[in-house]
């Protein structure tokens, strides 16, 4: 429970940021530093349990049928990283405040979204099951987007589509690799495929594998993907030190430590990952030492270092796992706190440019030092953990198994890239304490901002003496990645190693570097490091951007037969593939059994088709629509569907006045039919359809028997249910969710209604005398009540017999029809009724009667019988579901019949024209 | 073998309809091909058992499924209807008083429609 408690709380925080950032305005990032260490020490509380070789879980019933539960579970590595995401966190939260001087919609947006983002991330490192680990590796992807975004911004549009694009294009490589392995193994439980990795052996185990290397790839800005992660710079630093630096693209390095158990051992993973990661860490190095925007810089240091911890879990070993989990740790404390001075920096002096930055230590002289220290930490210089985790991982790199001349080729490369980080560090370092002074009126920021950087960058510094605090949690975090024994202790001298001398040689040809790095900065400049990746990734997304907009254009036409007729010659050709390619009919009457009544329909529809086919008045043609609809709702009748011929009836004429009322103000007469040839090939292609409609009802219908849940719900609905009228309990009690969403369709339409049709001119009192109607009026008086009675008894009666809420509301739906008619602009009594508070009441009414089961520990939409007092008949929770059903339909007749009833807007709209109506 | 006609009309005369100029005939010919698609939904339930499904069942009950869709197609398509009714009063680029693009005339002549408030009105 602590883990659901624990995530339950940080998505708790982020619901009550509107309410911090009221009260304290920026100053809500303490509040929720706060927050952030409560919920980290919640976690800590099982420290001893998960030190002590157990683990913590919880899990609910998800998806049965697949077997997916929603299930958390903390080893020692889960709670490596989720301590990780909320310390980190709460530095960056208690940073916030200082560095945020936007609107308090911005502040707003900032906090919520960081703090959504540390809950998905402590979700995606305690997930046990691979859909929910899937789900939020996604939601860390998004709020990065979000935040990369920064609500738009220009500026800030590119590089966040870029980021998003790159990080969910790994995210479905993910998907693809969960569902190849829940397939092939039978369970989505991570705990159960980790522990029995040769489950997986003779199956698509290199496939899965390689899914998951580019999943992580992408998220931890690995070659050929890193180019994301610098675009991703344009986010407010406190994103940037926390979800580019310190977080988000960890979680690729979680994926591959967590799934290392599974894969590793062949090829293709240790080799890809050492392969991948070191020359990843080379190039992110060399483009670091380019740059002269210190945050670039940072960025690419950030590819680079997180090259080298996939670097080091290819190697696999215990020491290898041991040294990649501290690394990641002491990763994250300096380089959050040099992206915090960073922000500083930038802050006072308003530039990030090192150049600009010369002599900065005889003004800010705190932000300097701080920024020494982390930087000893990026350069792998005692006594800092950044020097023991980079020592651990020389050893690691000097073990890669197989060939000794691999181990040698890794270490190689793993000092090759150490020697040139340590060149863009002294480098970093330099360009502040150079020269004289450019900037002297800056001054030292307030101890509130820098107090959050000092803490991170003392315990950066603290921690490589005291690191053996660490090694208990990093043991069993290295055990839990892979069981295969015990890492060597960490400590900050471990006698003259070969690794030491490995660090050595390191310090020694970076200084080398930077003494000559006037040298090596042309050198540098000169080679082509650029990769072509981010320009061909651009290029193929431009070129399916235009793709896509080659194939819409054809269908952006001014006039529906110019594309529609495609679509219907498909129609037509499909058909005539078929009466060539199919042998020969199968025997029986098509369409099934012809009665006279059948024969007779035909012969009144055919006239008055042809009639609507000609008529020039709109009003016939109307008249000639109701008329076929009404024929159609006769013929349902005789067919045994009286509610569906009830439904349609009602329909008709509903239709009918809707369509009256919407172009009462226009035009008497259609437009001219066209051209000649026009209207030849118009009919053609008609006809032609026609023919293959018909061809196909003969051929494919009217020759089965009752269908298998036709007859089981006539066998069981009455005993399931206690409703007589099969039809209504389909629609209320066995596919009640599909009603539920038919109705929520009626229910957007009625208000989208009120959005494109604005409300009558002038408002109620513009009103069109009564008195012309006599006839109307009198007979609204009369035949209104009636309506509305017939109305409720329809929908009550429903569940027994003919009726039901569609057919009781489209009833009352057709007396306000009437009053609209008769009254235009306000009938009596039914114009109070207003659409949108109907619609908002119907789903409510309808949710509300879905939900209830669930309270009862039954499933969605569940009928319930409510107990009721002895003298009334029995209600069950599916006659209120009808009556949201009823609510919604209603909802919509009355904004047709309102809304296209009024006069069309004008261009001197009055302001208070469009009330609601 | 009747249905297969009346489908057949309804569809000719539906696409008919929606090929030519003027938005109200795209109504009136998307509400008749409303029809023709209920009755292909009944159709392939079966039309040999004719009784209502709320009496006794027997062998010549009706299948109910097939009612249930066509029901709550009917109603959606009433929805869709009035929509296209919305649209049709504001004529097209989304304004109430848009350039008539097509040179359309009348009814749905399309923008026009939309761009003459008071013609036949009543008074």
């Amino acid at each position: 429970m602590t883990l659901a408690a624990a995530l339950a709380w940080q998505v708790g925080l982020a619901a009550c940021v509107p309410l911090l950032v009221r009260r304290f305005g920026r100053d809500a990032g303490y509040p929720l530093a706060v927050g952030y260490l409560a919920a980290a020490a919640l976690l800590l509380t099982r420290l001893p349990v998960i030190l002590d070789d157990r683990q913590v879980t919880v899990a609910w019933r998800w998806l049965p049928s697949l077997e997916v539960d929603a299930a958390l579970r903390m080893d020692a590595l889960g709670l490596v990283f989720a301590l990780l995401a909320l310390g980190v966190g709460a530095l960056i939260m208690a940073y916030c405040p200082r560095y945020l001087d936007g609107s308090e919609d911005e502040q707003q947006r900032v906090y919520v979204t960081m703090t959504l983002f540390a809950a998905a991330m402590l979700g995606l490192v305690l997930a046990d099951d691979l859909l929910v680990l899937f789900v939020f590796w996604e939601l860390t992807s998004i709020l990065s987007f979000v935040l990369i975004g920064q609500g738009g911004r220009p500026a800030a549009t590119g590089p966040a589509v870029r980021a998003l694009l790159v990080t969910v294009s790994g995210g479905l490589a993910l998907l693809a690799a969960v569902v190849l392995l829940a397939v092939h193994l039978g369970t989505t439980s991570i705990d159960t495929i980790v522990a029995e990795p040769q489950r997986l052996h003779g199956g698509p185990a290199w496939a899965a594998g390689a899914l998951v290397m580019v999943a992580a790839f992408t998220k931890s800005a690995q070659l050929p993907f890193h180019f994301w992660l610098p675009g991703a710079m344009v986010a407010i630093t406190p994103v940037s030190a926390y979800l580019h630096a310190a977080t988000m693209v960890k979680a690729g390095v979680y994926l591959l430590m967590r799934f290392s158990a599974v894969f590793a051992g062949s090829l293709l993973w240790d080799g890809t990952l050492i392969a991948v990661g070191l020359l990843t860490a080379i190039l992110g190095a060399l483009l670091a030492l380019r740059q002269y925007d210190l945050k670039a810089l940072l960025a690419y240091s950030t590819v680079s270092q997180l090259g080298l911890l996939v670097g080091v879990i290819g190697v696999g070993t215990p020491a290898a796992d041991a040294a990649a989990i501290l690394y990641t740790v002491a990763h994250a404390l300096f380089k959050a706190t040099l992206f915090m001075l960073v922000g500083i920096i930038d802050h006072q002096a308003g530039s990030r440019d090192v150049r600009q930055l010369a002599g900065l230590h005889r003004v800010m002289p705190v932000t300097v030092w701080l920024t020494v220290l982390a930087a000893m930490s990026l350069a792998g210089l005692p006594p800092t953990i950044g020097f023991v985790g980079k020592e651990a991982m020389f050893a690691a790199l000097g073990e890669a198994h197989g060939q000794w001349w691999l181990g040698w080729c890794a270490a190689g490369l793993g000092v090759l890239a150490s020697v040139l980080t340590f060149a863009y560090a002294a480098r970093l370092v330099h360009g502040m304490v150079e020269g004289p002074t450019r900037q002297r009126q800056l001054r030292e920021p307030s101890w509130a901002f820098l107090a959050p950087a000092a803490v991170a960058a003392v315990a950066a510094t603290t921690l490589g003496p005291t690191v053996a605090v660490l090694s208990p949690l990093v043991e069993r975090a290295a055990n839990d990645a892979r069981p295969q024994g015990t890492p060597p202790d960490l400590a900050l001298w471990h006698g003259f190693t070969p690794a030491l001398w490995l660090s050595v040689l390191t310090v020694l040809l970076g200084v080398l570097m930077f003494l000559g790095r006037i040298r090596v900065e042309r050198w540098i400049r000169d080679v082509p490091t650029t990769a072509p990746f981010a320009e061909l990734f651009e290029r193929g997304r431009q070129a399916l951007l235009k793709t896509g907009s080659v194939v819409a254009r054809t269908a952006h036409l001014p006039e529906p037969a110019t594309y529609l007729a495609r679509p219907l010659l498909t129609v037509v050709a499909l058909a005539g593939v078929a009466a060539v390619a199919l042998p020969e009919a199968p025997a029986g009457p098509g369409g099934g059994p012809a009665r006279p009544g059948d024969w007779l329909l035909l012969g009144l529809l055919v006239p008055a088709l042809a009639g609507l086919l000609v008529v020039r008045s709109a009003l016939a043609a109307i008249s000639l629509t109701g008329v076929v609809g009404l024929l159609l709702s006769a013929w349902f009748l005789t067919v045994g569907a009286p509610d569906v011929a009830l439904t349609l009836m009602l329909v008709e004429v509903l239709t009918a006045v809707v369509i009256m009322l919407a172009v009462r103000q226009q035009p008497r007469r259609l437009a001219p039919v066209g051209g000649r040839l026009s209207v030849v090939g118009a009919a053609v292609l008609a006809a032609a359809t026609g023919v293959a409609a018909a061809a196909g009802t003969a051929v494919l219908t009217g020759r089965g028997e009752l269908s298998v849940p036709g007859w089981w719900y006539l066998d069981r609905a009455e005993e399931l249910t206690g409703g007589a009228n099969v039809v209504n309990t389909i629609l209320v009690d066995f596919r009640a969710l599909d009603t539920l969403g038919e109705a929520v369709v009626l229910a957007v339409v009625a208000l989208g209604l009120v959005r494109l049709a604005p409300g009558r001119p002038g408002g109620p009192d513009h009103t069109v005398p009564a008195g012309d109607d006599l006839v109307l009026s009198l007979a609204y008086r009369v035949l209104a009540p009636v309506l509305l009675l017939a109305s409720a008894v329809l929908f009550l009666r429903g569940h027994e017999e003919t009726g039901g809420g569609f057919i009781g509301a489209l009833l009352a739906g057709a007396a306000v029809g009437l009053g609209e008619l008769a009254h235009p602009g306000g009938a009596p009594l039914l114009s109070r009724l207003r659409s949108a508070p109907l619609a908002a009441a119907g789903l409510l009414t309808a949710t509300s009667a879905a939900l209830v089961p669930l309270a009862a520990g039954r499933s969605l939409l569940t009928p319930l019988a409510l107990a009721t007092p002895e003298p009334l008949p029995s209600l069950s929770t599916s006659l209120l579901f009808d009556f949201g059903v009823y609510l919604m339909v209603l909802a919509l007749v009355v904004a047709a019949v309102r809304r296209l009833g009024a006069a069309p807007a004008r261009p001197s709209v009055q302001p208070d024209s469009g009330r609601a109506r | 073998m009747s249905t297969a006609f009346v489908v057949g009309v309804l569809v000719a005369a539906g696409v008919f309809l929606l090929l030519r100029p003027g938005l109200l005939r795209v109504v009136l010919g998307f509400v008749l091909l409303g029809h023709a698609v209920n009755v292909v939904l009944l159709a392939a339930g079966g039309l040999d058992r004719r009784t209502p499904a709320v009496e006794e069942v027997g062998p010549d009950t009706a299948d109910p499924l097939p009612q249930a869709f066509v029901l709550t197609a009917i109603v959606i398509t009433f929805g869709i209807t009035v929509h296209l009714l919305g649209l049709l009063r504001r004529g097209p680029g989304g304004q109430a008083h848009g350039a008539d693009p097509t040179g359309g005339d009348g009814i749905g002549g399309a923008g026009r429609a939309g761009g003459r408030p008071t013609t036949g009105r009543r008074r």
